[in-house]
């Protein structure tokens, strides 16, 4: 009952196949801000063309760039694909040293965005920007930025703003929480002196008196927020989490105008409306050559205020403190040392033999049968998106049955398709989730 | 307005038909997802989120707090009879859970678990309507340094865990620890011990690594055995809890409970250290102790309330103050905006309606899931009558698609069968594979903690010390260590008094 209302609810969303067809890679994780970009666009297009066969594809990584890497390889001449970027994606190739970069694909345009606030406990001493950046010139170790991952939109804003008070960007104390919500409780716990993120994250405690905006990073006043923009309080920047899209290299200007178009009819359509009326996401769109220019503008002063970063970074010394690299080293070098440690004791003549834990412990290994089952599950992995789920899977079912003692291959083979085939159709029909056919089926 | 007045009236919502049908959905559906590793409560709410965009907001959002409780039951299932935790949540529960079906007391452990989620998930919720706004100022007093010592805590409780060998207990936990700190550091943006492979950017999942060692690990271990040796037991007669199974599960449930609803509520506690407490606290209370590691029913009961009562919890700051403590929540904040609801301090006052209806489908919901849970027992224990070959041909299949699912990437069935290697190894030097999963849970969480608290203050090393928290917690664990051995000392102290014979 629950897989037929399942499927209900899934053909409720899904899109019928023979007209237009176009896939947006969210290059993220279900439920974050490009992937409900991804989906609303995907409701958007609906809404203008019921005809359209509009796909979302997640491909999660390292701020997107894993799935900017393999959007530039697999989608590369595809008129019909777009990728998801922003932000965040700018500042993780720098960070990453990823190879690919967004010269590597071919604008379309700018969607929306979110602007930052910069806010402190309502109870601190910094009444206004100017009492915070007085205090960040003075001692800038003293004055502790929460805010979500390292190098995202609120760890650029810290900086940048540091930079454009005379602070080195590497000298900015910045705290990175999982997110937007726990630097929210640091912030009103006290934790931290100030936070920086969406607005729309600090919003409501702003509203209940818990949290004082000391500015917002939009061009703008923001509606309904009493705190001025960091141009009037005397800081030039401005800083947005943009969202927008790009297609895949190598596709003729008639394409890309085409896609242009595209886009632009969608943004134009009611459901897009809705979606930002509810979402507060505010209408940055922009295409054509006035988005390239602004591409490779925020590109150039990303990029700039990492290197400059990382530069910093590497000539403070770091003295007692643990950095990024202790822990790896102490918990290698543990293993290690554990191991040899362990060899030792077990080598040793005259050593008390710890009794086996089970019997199997001290089996005489069947090695061969250990490489054949490592081996299928592998064989899985390779060949699963070119034959598809149902022959691999029952190739592992096989493979796993004989090697613990099974001796009718060709029963377990039927059994294994079987088994395979229930779960495609669970996984594919209940779940929303197809597994890959393989490409000899339509 | 009157508390009790309005749950009342949320109850008359939450029980009209169609929003009754709405949460038999949920519940369905969380069980379900919770039943296959890989897909989780957070992943099918983010799938089905874009598909309820018609729906009543009340409607959407009994559903999915019925996915998220559901999801919580139904993960314990995998990891009792199949040993793949289908929840980060209940890889604890796989440790006695998996030996008691090995030994024919499945029907006893998936009931303890179900009967103790339901009690958990209800004592949880009672104490998220009274307590929220109260609770959510506690949580947020707690600071990075006050999440180090929480977590130093959670290391010497468990300490007991790393089995007979220390060497190979801490080598095992220093495996974890690697295993743990692979990927992109959140802290600096560096990337850690990713050799250079794209793939080992975001970090291995714990789930993938709870599969691969259990239940990868296992079938190796039982392919390199000679063929015909199986070592799963048939079913008892008894299928059900016994009187003793009932007299030792109600105190780790309750116990369970009050571990699993505070922590629940910390904003960066996370679902699988309450998990790994209530194991450590019951270990050290029960009076069956050699039982630990064979199916100890206490280990189930503790673990599987704890993490049903931090679900619970974990509502406490999203409600109350807008910010999620765990992946689903964090799916949950976005569908509130995706219904122009704002989570938060103001929600309570703003959409009053909207919250008591929320809450009094949590406690159905709890119902639901509990009538629903208790007649698949019977079902599920049948899956272990399945031959050892097949059976375990069946689990590389489902650990193999589940791994897959979670990114739809062909590089995490790669890393589970690299990790299901690990285990096997592990298995075959003797190494204990629980101090792994402590490794992979705590140890990357007590570097993040501490590097950010010396961030905070600067430095300065004392910050552990002089806040209250941290230092009483830090005091806790001294004396976990010291205790017993001073205990001892004072016994035999002659100026005390002489121990009569």
């Amino acid at each position: 009952m629950a897989l037929g209302a399942a499927a209900w609810l899934s053909a409720a969303s899904a899109t019928s196949t023979g007209a237009q067809t176009l896939t947006i890679v969210a290059p993220a994780a279900p439920g974050g801000g490009w992937d409900q970009t991804a989906r609303a666009m995907q409701r958007a297009l609906h809404d203008v063309d019921p005809h359209a066969a509009v796909q979302v594809e997640n491909v999660p990584g390292a701020a997107g760039t894993v799935g900017l890497a393999r959007f530039v390889s697999a989608e590369r001449g595809r008129p019909d694909a777009l990728l998801v970027i922003g932000l965040v994606m700018v500042s993780g190739i720098a960070m990453n040293g990823s190879a690919v970069s967004l010269a590597d694909v071919t604008p379309i345009a700018r969607l929306t965005g979110e602007h930052e606030v910069i806010v402190v406990p309502a109870d601190s001493p910094h009444r206004t920007l100017q009492d915070l950046v007085a205090t960040l010139r003075r001692a800038p170790q003293s004055v502790s930025w929460g805010g979500g991952s390292a190098g995202g939109t609120d760890d650029l804003l810290a900086r940048l703003l540091a930079e454009a008070v005379g602070v080195p960007p590497a000298a900015v104390n910045y705290v990175a929480f999982s997110g937007g919500g726990e630097a929210l409780a640091a912030v009103l716990g006290g934790q931290v002196t100030a936070g920086v993120s969406g607005y729309g994250e600090f919003a409501q405690s702003i509203a209940a008196g818990q949290l004082r905006a000391l500015a917002t990073s939009a061009p703008a006043r923001e509606p309904g927020l009493d705190a001025p923009t960091l141009r009037e309080a005397g800081v030039p920047l401005d800083l947005a989490n943009w969202r927008g899209v790009v297609a895949p290299p190598g596709i003729s200007a008639a394409e890309q105008n085409a896609l242009t178009a595209r886009v632009r009819a969608m943004v134009a359509s009611n459901a897009w409306k809705d979606t930002l009326r509810r979402t507060g996401w505010s209408d940055l769109y922009s295409d054509g050559p006035a988005f390239r220019q602004f591409l490779l503008a925020e590109q150039s002063r990303v990029m700039a205020v990492i290197a400059r970063l990382q530069a910093g970074r590497a000539t403070t010394p770091s003295g007692v403190t643990p950095t990024s690299r202790t822990a790896p080293v102490v918990a290698v070098t543990l293993a290690a040392g554990l191991a040899a440690l362990l060899v030792w004791q077990r080598r040793r003549p005259g050593r008390v033999t710890p009794a086996p834990s089970t019997p199997l412990a001290r089996a005489p290994a069947g090695s061969r049968r250990v490489a054949a089952i490592a081996a299928a599950c592998l064989a899985q992995a390779v060949l699963m998106p070119l034959v598809g789920f149902v022959p691999t899977a029952a190739l592992v079912f096989a493979t796993g049955a004989c090697a613990l003692g099974s001796t009718r291959l060709l029963r377990d083979a039927v059994i294994g398709v079987a088994v395979a085939g229930a779960l495609a159709l669970l996984f594919g029909v209940g779940l929303h989730v197809p597994l890959p056919m393989g490409a000899w089926l339509p | 307005m009157n508390a009790f007045a309005a749950l009342a009236e949320g109850f008359q919502l939450a029980l009209a038909p169609a929003n009754l049908g709405w949460g038999l959905l949920g519940v369905t559906l969380g069980t379900a997802v919770g039943v296959l590793p890989g897909i989780g409560p957070a992943l099918t709410v983010a799938l089905l989120l874009p598909a309820t965009y018609g729906l009543d907001p009340t409607a959407a959002f009994i559903m999915f707090a019925g996915i998220y409780y559901g999801g919580m039951y139904g993960g314990s299932t995998t990891s009792i009879l199949l040993n793949t935790p289908g929840e980060s949540a209940t890889i604890v529960t796989a440790l006695e859970g998996h030996q008691m079906a090995k030994r024919g007391r499945a029907g006893a452990a998936l009931a303890t678990a179900a009967i103790g989620s339901f009690v958990a998930g209800t004592l949880g919720t009672i104490a998220l309507t009274v307590s929220a706004p109260a609770m959510a100022r506690v949580a947020i007093a707690f600071g990075p340094a006050d999440y180090f010592a929480l977590i130093v805590l959670a290391f010497v409780a468990t300490a007991s865990l790393l089995g007979s060998s220390r060497t190979a207990g801490l080598l095992s936990l220093a495996v974890g620890v690697v295993l743990g700190l692979v990927g992109i550091d959140r802290l600096s943006g560096d990337a850690r011990l990713t050799f250079g492979m794209p793939y080992l950017l975001d970090g291995l999942d714990p789930t993938i690594v709870a599969i691969g060692l259990f239940a990868v690990g296992e079938t190796l271990t039982l392919a390199a055995a000679p063929p015909g040796a199986s070592h799963v037991l048939p079913l008892e007669r008894t299928r059900w809890m016994s009187k003793s199974d009932w007299a030792r599960s109600w105190k780790p449930w309750l116990r369970g409970t009050l571990i699993g609803f505070p922590l629940g509520a910390l904003p960066a506690g996370g679902a699988e250290l309450p998990t790994l407490l209530s194991y450590a606290v019951e270990k050290r209370l029960t009076r069956h102790p050699e039982e630990f590691g064979h199916g100890a029913i206490e280990g189930v009961a503790g673990p599987e309330a704890a993490n049903n009562a931090s679900a619970a919890g974990t509502l406490v700051p999203l409600l109350t103050l807008g910010l999620p403590a765990s992946a689903t929540a964090a799916v949950l904040l976005a569908a509130f905006q995706q219904f122009g609801l704002q989570a938060g301090p103001l929600l309570f006052q703003n959409e009053p309606q909207f919250v008591w209806t929320l809450l009094a489908s949590l406690y159905v919901g709890n119902v639901l899931l509990l009538l629903l849970n208790l007649p698949l027992v019977r079902l599920w224990v049948l899956l272990l009558r399945i031959p050892a070959p097949q059976l375990y041909a069946g689990i590389l299949v489902v650990a193999t698609v589940g791994a897959w699912s979670v990114h739809r990437s062909a590089g995490d069935v790669v890393a589970l069968t690299a990790i299901g290697l690990i285990g096997y190894a592990l298995r075959r030097a003797d190494c204990p594979l629980a101090p792994v999963m402590i490794g992979v849970m705590l140890g990357p969480a007590a570097d993040m903690h501490l590097r950010r608290a010396l961030a905070v203050a600067d430095g300065d090393w004392s910050v552990l010390l002089r806040r209250p928290l941290a230092g009483g917690l830090l005091l806790t664990a001294a004396l976990v260590v010291a205790g017993p051995a001073l205990w001892t000392r004072l016994r035999r102290d002659p100026w005390n008094a002489p121990r009569v014979q």
